[in-house]
């Protein structure tokens, strides 16, 4: 697949609470994203910071022969996502996608014909979003798990909710505020469904896929190594370039070595990282 | 897209010492991984050459995460010289790249003085290759190639059994984390050398203020980008003016203006590194930028700029 390096334009930037945004933009001849693939953008005349920021590509929609509208959900955390935040309708933006592998066994053509977890850590969400579309469109069932410290990190849950529900799954949510859902840690809302899971005659999940900070990845590998399920993560490193010419983005491998996160990447099965 | 054919006022080739290049465009090892990272985004054929990912004996891992850290104007890497030997590239990417029109200058590291006399004699039979880089300056291994490049002995000892191995041009890309670049540039001169590169990146280091510790795992690494252009420039300036060789410049370049205070610095050509991450295409648009300027301004040849800065008016 060819990555498109091009420019998009901005056609809505909405604010959203406790300063996560969703950027929409319109791309001329891009090759339609898989569920996990990723961009690289950064803000109209960015002068710093000076590398483009890595972004999962959160929706997609065909506007046009050719033409489609990439959805980019986001949190400010520093002067690089600042600068998307605050991009105008009409601008130019630099654009390099759609980048790297996305999730293989249960993306658009995965093999998982059973019941999914997807499980996001706050803005990890946005890593999942094509994957539940996916899997939506497909009719495959799956439970959303969604963690936070507080209810505002849960970003765009109701859309989590009604995907997951369309498919005869359902949305876990935890804060650990309790402002939302129940208060703890969403790993242990998705170690208390396997383990129920055990009294009965098949696991509950064939398949976990997880996005979100490294620690709440670490923890669901732990939990699926545990109970024998196979899943897949979306990772986050610092990345310089995004197509495999920095060599800056290494993830730690099981077998020895590393894998660059960008095209190796960012989706991982599970068993393969070292956490 | 603009030919060659159409730019008949002004030549954008240059000789850098051995080395015709068709423009004075280049991209910075370890910048470019081996060119085929780039085949998808980039239009190679337009370059003046690539130089390499630093070639090693045996492939090496490289450094564990956290490699790489944003600074201001720039970036710190302690890739560590993850690469996959040069037996791999010679069969499986240089095939790839030979035929193309850019030079292809093959960057070499090693452990110890027969590390480098090694990929040496191993890369010399190749036709594909049109020079070698030596790294002698990479801060980012210990033991690496860096005491070659900060004692003016060793350096010339080190160029001179290389010169005796291979008959392709030799480019020395010099540290400036030295006291002076110039007496390591005048010692690979003695040692045989035919074309200097200045300079590698600056060793420097960023703290996470939030955990409090340093970002990167080796706690040093390379700066490169903007930041360093005026450093890496005053270095060209320096060498250029004190070394009988050829310099390529190096260092945080990004527009048709920062080429050519490198070409006025004294630089036959200019490679160009992290402004690639930022924009793959960066190197090829500088060729068409810099074709055009020259146009507009009536200029021939980039050979009449080269050091233009130190001629007395």
């Amino acid at each position: 697949m060819v990555a498109l390096d091009a420019r998009g334009k901005v056609l809505e930037v909405r604010l959203l609470p406790r300063r996560h945004f969703l950027l929409r933009i319109r791309v001329d001849g891009m090759e339609p994203a898989a569920p996990g693939q990723f961009v690289m953008v950064a803000g109209a005349n960015q002068a710093e910071p000076y590398l483009r920021r890595a972004f999962s590509v959160y929706d997609q929609e065909p506007v046009g022969k050719g033409v489609v509208a990439v959805s980019l959900l986001g949190k400010v955390i520093g002067p690089g996502t600042a600068a998307l935040a605050s991009c105008l309708p009409g601008q130019d933006i630099p654009f390099l996608g759609p980048l790297g592998r996305g999730f293989r066994r249960s993306g658009r053509d995965g093999g998982c014909r059973g019941r999914a977890a997807l499980v996001a850590g706050g803005i990890g969400s946005a890593g999942l979003g094509m994957l539940a579309r996916a899997l939506a469109r497909a009719e495959r069932p799956f439970d959303f798990y969604y963690g936070g410290r507080s209810a505002d990190d849960l970003v765009e849950a109701a859309e989590f909710g009604r995907l997951s529900e369309s498919t005869g799954g359902r949305l876990f949510r935890t804060t650990e505020d309790g402002t939302a859902g129940s208060r703890g840690l969403i790993t242990e809302a998705l170690a208390a469904t396997l383990e129920a899971g055990t009294r009965g005659s098949t696991g509950a999940y064939e398949t976990v896929c997880t996005c979100g900070p490294h620690g709440l990845m670490a923890a669901v590998a732990r939990i699926a190594e545990e109970y024998g399920v196979e899943g897949e993560a979306a990772m986050e490193t610092p990345m310089g370039c995004g197509y495999g010419a920095c060599l800056g983005c290494a993830v730690e491998l099981e077998r020895g070595g590393y894998a660059l996160c960008c095209r190796h990447g960012p989706v991982f099965d599970l068993s393969e990282v070292v956490w | 897209m603009t030919g060659d054919s159409g730019a008949s006022a002004t030549d954008l080739s240059t000789e850098v010492g051995p080395l015709r290049l068709r423009n004075p465009i280049l991209t910075a090892s370890g910048t470019f991984g081996y060119g085929l990272e780039f085949a998808e985004r980039a239009d190679l054929r337009r370059l003046g050459g690539l130089v390499t990912k630093g070639l090693s004996l045996e492939p090496l891992a490289g450094n564990p995460p956290v490699r790489i850290a944003e600074t201001r104007g720039g970036m710190l890497n302690s890739i560590g010289l993850q690469n996959i030997g040069v037996e791999r590239f010679l069969s499986e990417v240089l095939p790839g790249l030979a035929g193309l029109p850019p030079k292809v200058v093959v960057n070499l590291f090693g452990y110890d003085q027969d590390d480098y006399v090694r990929l040496a004699e191993r890369v010399d039979p190749h036709p594909g290759v049109a020079a070698v880089e030596l790294n002698v300056s990479c801060p980012n291994v210990s033991k690496g190639g860096i005491e070659f490049g900060h004692d003016p002995e060793i350096l010339c000892n080190l160029v001179r059994r290389v010169r005796s191995v291979t008959g392709k041009p030799v480019v020395v890309k010099l540290s400036p984390n030295v006291t002076s670049p110039v007496a390591l540039g005048q010692a690979a001169s003695a040692g045989g050398a035919d074309i200097l590169s200045a300079v590698n990146t600056f060793v420097g280091m960023a703290i996470d203020t939030r955990s409090r510790r340093p970002v990167l795992s080796t706690v040093r690494g390379g700066l490169s980008g903007p930041a360093i252009r005026p450093l890496a420039l005053r270095i060209v300036w320096d060498v250029a003016r004190e070394v009988d060789l050829p310099v390529i410049g190096i260092g945080g370049i990004e527009t048709v203006d920062d080429v050519l205070e490198f070409l006025l610095a004294g630089a036959s050509a200019v490679q160009v590194g992290t402004a690639m991450f930022r924009d793959p295409r960066t190197a090829e648009r500088l060729v068409d930028g810099l074709r055009e300027r020259l146009q507009a301004e009536g200029v021939v040849s980039v050979g009449s700029l080269v050091g233009a800065a130190a001629r007395p008016v």
